[in-house]
């Protein structure tokens, strides 16, 4: 978590955003992309990162506050490095996604909603994510991992610590 | 669909009525005397249709359709007891009632809580919820707003109210489904000056005024319909007392004045009522004086006076100054001026709510009683008058906080007169010296009319504080020293005093207080044929 103090979009972005309003009948309505820019350019959104978009879109905090609060898919703060969404709905319910969680409960010593110590894993329960075909389904970060069997999980989080090594993290 | 002019034949409840087209079933079916439950609902904010308590059956949806945001229309049947609307009242009811606590004993909403009443009235008498209910946040939204989470039922009257009214957006619903509730952004407090009105609006218990919180309860207060002294809007109020204590101001509905709303500056700024320094006998050199006999010493020193002028605020009632007008008359060629208390700076918000510069309640009634230069040529007049030690009595009102808030400039003024009496709420330094000090009531304690910048009469009337229980008002000890002075028989009600004034005064004839009533009436709009009132309100 390192938030500077002087938190702003890149050119790049910047440029997005500008593109962004060119496409919205209102400011206001396009809130919610914006919000995607800024989860990419910050890399979560916290209260500082919600002041800056509503500042930038000239609306009050508390909207943006709202708005944020109410997806789940938003990365808000405190969120470790690998966000790891277990699709427990139906399909995945009947494919054994209860024993996906306990797995990865077991394996990184955090509960639902909880990030591990070091920081790299947050473990969430998350409504149906649309891959029903390939039940049981972990969304990390924007990847599917599709079809997954304990074994697979496993795996998962190795190949994710690792990654995280080489990282230098 | 039928133009917006035209009216509309539909039926309600088996009874084929008409109505204007473009209004709402809610709306329409409320002309007819069908009230309708409503949560989320409130005619000053827009319709956001979430609460679902205002379904009804209609013959143009298989299912039931919210009254609230559904416009009539020719040919549709409503129906709002029949089996359909009865039982989506009851469903809704119960989902509402599911992570409601029942905590009505220690709520300070209890007594005026619509959820509360809708409940009695539409919802089921146990409930099916054997879960555990879930836990919302409990805390301060901002200095004079809190929120016991526990309680929202998230109809969103307050998120709307902050984006529409005051135009601050502090308020927003954060996260969703069961677990959503009221809540500011990090760091950004609730703290506008309209804020109070959320706590008004609020259907449940969820926001609730630091202020008045833990203070009472709502059905033991006795209400006193008022209007505000804050400033010459004119806002009106419903004073709520406790064994004779103010506990809270609330806006009463007033679409010429006030729509539903009023500042926080109002709200808040009875407590001078019971300052410390407040005034309650009056003393004559400096000796106390019996509330019987202050009209006594006050003729008395008017009476020996060769030079008599009066001083009025612009707080004093209509009645009061009328009374003023008729004694300085009977006195002969008495000066009369007034001053003017407070400065202040307009505040003006999205949804037309305006908070007035002008902080005094009655500076056009005191202008159409005593002239229109009263504050002006009259003030300047006196003031000379006063430089040059030719006025023998001065007799001063002193409303408000005192000569402070107006530079200081009369308190040295005053104290030139070879006597001085003086009509004050509070002790302070205009006091010193004084022959006569008389205690005064203050605005929310007046008996009388009040006229606002837009020429509006208003009747305010007296909450009858403590602090004003122990002395006889201005209007009483005014009329005491006219019956001294053989000008009056005996002391009458304000609404008697109102009916001399509009008869000797061009700018209030027509008008009485049994007319204003409970709104007011512009000045300019007179009354056709009025009905013969008698002394008394």
């Amino acid at each position: 978590m390192t938030v500077t103090e002087t938190l702003a979009f890149s050119d790049e972005a910047m440029k997005k955003y500008e593109w962004l309003l060119s496409r919205y009948p209102t400011r206001k309505a396009a809130l919610l992309p914006t919000l995607r820019i800024a989860e990419s350019e910050f890399g979560e959104l916290g209260v500082p990162q919600m002041k800056y978009v509503a500042d930038l879109m000239e609306i009050p905090p508390a909207t943006v506050f709202g708005v944020v609060t109410f997806y789940t898919h938003y990365r808000r703060a405190g969120v470790g490095k690998y966000h790891l969404q277990v699709c427990s709905t139906l399909s995945c319910a009947l494919r054994g996604s209860g024993d996906v969680v306990s797995r990865v409960t077991e394996r990184l010593g955090i509960g639902v909603g909880e990030t591990s110590e070091c920081g790299l894993f947050t473990l969430s329960k998350v409504e149906c994510l649309g891959s029903c075909d390939t039940a049981p389904v972990i969304q990390c970060n924007d990847d599917y991992h599709e079809g997954l069997s304990l074994e697979d999980v496993d795996a998962l989080i190795e190949q994710l610590r690792q990654e995280a090594g080489k990282g230098g993290a | 669909m039928s133009d917006s002019n035209s009216t509309v034949r539909w039926t309600l409840n088996g009874t084929e009525v008409e109505n204007e087209a473009g209004m709402t079933i809610m709306e329409a079916a409320k002309v007819h005397g069908v009230d309708i439950p409503q949560f989320c609902y409130h005619p000053g904010l827009s319709i956001a249709g979430n609460c679902r308590i205002c379904m009804v059956e209609s013959n143009r949806s298989p299912k039931p359709v919210i009254s609230c945001s559904e416009r009539i229309a020719e040919g549709l049947e409503i129906k709002t007891q029949s089996e359909v609307a009865v039982d989506a009242r009851n469903s809704v009811m119960e989902f509402q009632l599911i992570n409601h606590p029942l905590d009505c004993p220690v709520c300070d909403k209890a007594g005026e809580c619509v959820l509360q009443d809708h409940s009695y009235e539409h919802g089921p008498d146990r409930s099916r919820f054997v879960e555990d209910k879930n836990i919302r946040h409990t805390k301060e939204l901002g200095p004079t707003i809190d929120i016991w989470g526990n309680r929202c039922i998230v109809c969103t009257r307050c998120v709307r109210f902050c984006d529409e009214i005051s135009g601050t957006g502090e308020l927003c619903v954060v996260e969703r489904g069961d677990r959503s509730v009221v809540d500011v952004f990090p760091g950004v407090p609730i703290d506008n000056s309209l804020a109070g009105n959320t706590v008004d609006i609020c259907p449940v218990g969820a926001l609730i005024s630091s202020d008045f919180k833990y203070e009472a309860r709502v059905w033991n207060m006795d209400k006193t319909s008022s209007v505000c002294g804050g400033c010459s809007r004119g806002c009106n109020v419903e004073v709520e007392t406790l064994d004779g204590f103010v506990k809270r101001l609330t806006p009463r509905e007033n679409l010429d004045v006030n729509d539903w709303w009023m500042c926080d500056h109002g709200r808040y700024g009875w407590r001078h009522l019971y300052a410390d320094s407040r005034l309650e006998s009056a003393q004559h050199d400096g000796q106390a004086v019996s509330p019987t006999g202050t009209s006594g010493a006050l003729h008395q020193l008017l009476s020996s006076s060769s030079s008599t002028a009066f001083l009025v605020d612009p707080y004093m009632t209509c009645e009061e100054l009328h009374l003023v007008r008729s004694i300085a008359n009977s006195l002969g060629g008495s000066t009369i001026a007034g001053w003017l208390p407070a400065a202040g700076t307009e505040e003006t918000f999205p949804g037309g709510f305006k908070i007035s510069a002008d902080k005094h309640p009655n500076r056009k009634g005191a202008e159409h009683v005593l002239g229109s230069d009263l504050f002006t040529a009259s003030a300047d007049q006196l003031k000379s008058a006063l430089s040059n030690g030719s006025i023998d009595t001065l007799v001063a009102f002193v409303g408000g906080d005192g000569f402070e808030g107006a530079g200081g400039e009369w308190n040295d003024l005053i104290s030139k007169a070879g006597k001085r009496i003086v009509f004050a709420t509070q002790q302070g330094s205009w006091c010193d010296g004084a022959d006569l000090v008389v205690p005064a009531t203050a605005p929310l304690e007046k008996e009388g009319v009040w006229v606002n910048e837009d020429d509006r009469a208003q009747r305010t009337r007296s909450c009858r504080s403590l602090t004003s229980n122990h002395f006889p008002s201005e209007l009483v000890v005014l009329q005491e020293l006219q019956v001294h002075m053989d000008l009056r028989n005996r002391p009458l009600s304000a609404a008697g005093i109102f009916r001399e004034l509009s008869e000797t005064s061009d700018a209030f004839s027509g008008h009485s207080h049994s007319g204003l009533g409970d709104s007011g009436s512009p000045l300019s709009q007179r009354p056709a044929a009025m009905s013969s009132e008698g002394g008394h309100s």
